[in-house]
């Protein structure tokens, strides 16, 4: 338990360090170099595909057994490209997951 | 906004689902306020993973903030430092877009730092409002309806309809191959890996087709809508 609160409590210090950067660094007109700026927005991208296969595809390091999992997501990512719209797919996923244990999938 | 309600009940859940005591979510919520960085926080938590691993693997997902630190640095120039700081901490990923957007429209220091106050403020409150409301419930959650699955869920709700160029979808995809490739890593490295790599191989991907044309091949290199 002690771990977890360190754990946050660091990366919180960390994480107001790097909202701070920017406008503590570039406040007189310099700017971010383009390689920077390009390697800063695929973090969002790599960052969340990586916690989705380890949490999707993944269970505690091993292979998830195909299930409502898989098929669940499946649809949220289809409703998530057709619509392109969060609200769409939370609600398309959840939904179908759900449908998916009543069924005993 | 509803979104961050969502989000934060199922964070709050989460942390009480992973044997954390309940006080854990409102805390990370209101000190870390970064919800993606804090589900992976409990995952490698989970996990067993080294503090070191944990805080690390937090801060590359959190290091986006960077770039909205770096286009707000021009809008929050004529601000009292007190303010800078504040409004530092109130950064979220829907308030910087909404800042930097909004701003040309609040040409008045004052008004703009109070206009740039009244929408992040409430996405910070709503999110630790959410996250306790989550710890809260979660001892009440049924293990049957595997709560686990919002990680997934959340994460492809986000990202999939922000996927619209060739180098974010290479990102994704590199990450998704490292992470499954490196399973058998301990302590969730393989998130880290996955992340890290992802950024650095991506980072090479032209933007659209033409960008670096020298070193494609034509028939191979997407068509991409500019």
């Amino acid at each position: 338990m002690m771990t977890a609160f360190w754990v946050f409590t660091l990366a919180a210090i960390g994480t107001y360090l790097i909202r701070l950067s920017g406008i503590a660094i570039l406040g007189d007109g310099r700017e971010l170099s383009p390689r920077v700026r390009k390697a800063l927005t695929l973090v969002a991208p790599a960052a969340m595909a990586a916690i989705i296969a380890n949490a999707l595809l993944l269970d505690a390091g091993q292979w998830r057994e195909f299930g409502a999992w898989h098929v669940a997501a499946a649809v949220a990512v289809g409703v998530a490209l057709w619509k392109r719209s969060m609200g769409w797919t939370l609600v398309a996923g959840a939904g179908a997951f759900a449908v998916l244990l009543l069924l005993g999938f | 906004m509803p979104g961050s309600v969502v989000f934060g009940l199922a964070f709050g859940a989460l942390v009480v689902e992973a044997g954390l005591p309940a006080w854990l979510a409102p805390y990370a919520s209101s000190t870390v306020t970064a919800g993606a960085s804090q589900i992976a926080i409990v995952e490698a938590l989970r996990q067993n993973a080294p503090m070191l691993i944990a805080v690390a693997t937090a801060l590359v997902i959190n290091a986006r903030l960077a770039l909205y630190s770096a286009s707000l640095a021009p809008v929050f120039a004529a601000f009292p430092r007190r303010w800078k700081l504040i409004l530092a901490y109130l950064m979220t990923d829907q308030s910087a877009a909404v800042s930097v957007l909004e701003a040309p429209r609040w040409p008045d220091p004052v008004r703009r730092r109070w206009f740039i106050l009244g929408v992040s403020g409430p996405f910070v409150a709503v999110w630790i409002a959410g996250t306790a409301a989550g710890a809260a419930l979660g001892p009440v959650i049924p293990e049957e309806w595997q709560i686990g699955f919002i990680v997934p869920l959340m994460f492809i709700a986000v990202m999939v309809p922000a996927l619209r160029d060739w180098p974010a979808i290479a990102a994704a995809g590199i990450a998704t191959a490292v992470v499954l490739l490196l399973k058998d890593l301990p302590f969730g490295l393989n998130v880290l890996c996955g992340a890290l790599l992802g950024i650095a191989i991506a980072a090479f991907v032209p933007e659209r087709k033409g960008t670096s044309a020298a070193d494609i091949d034509p028939d191979t290199s997407p068509e991409v809508p500019s």
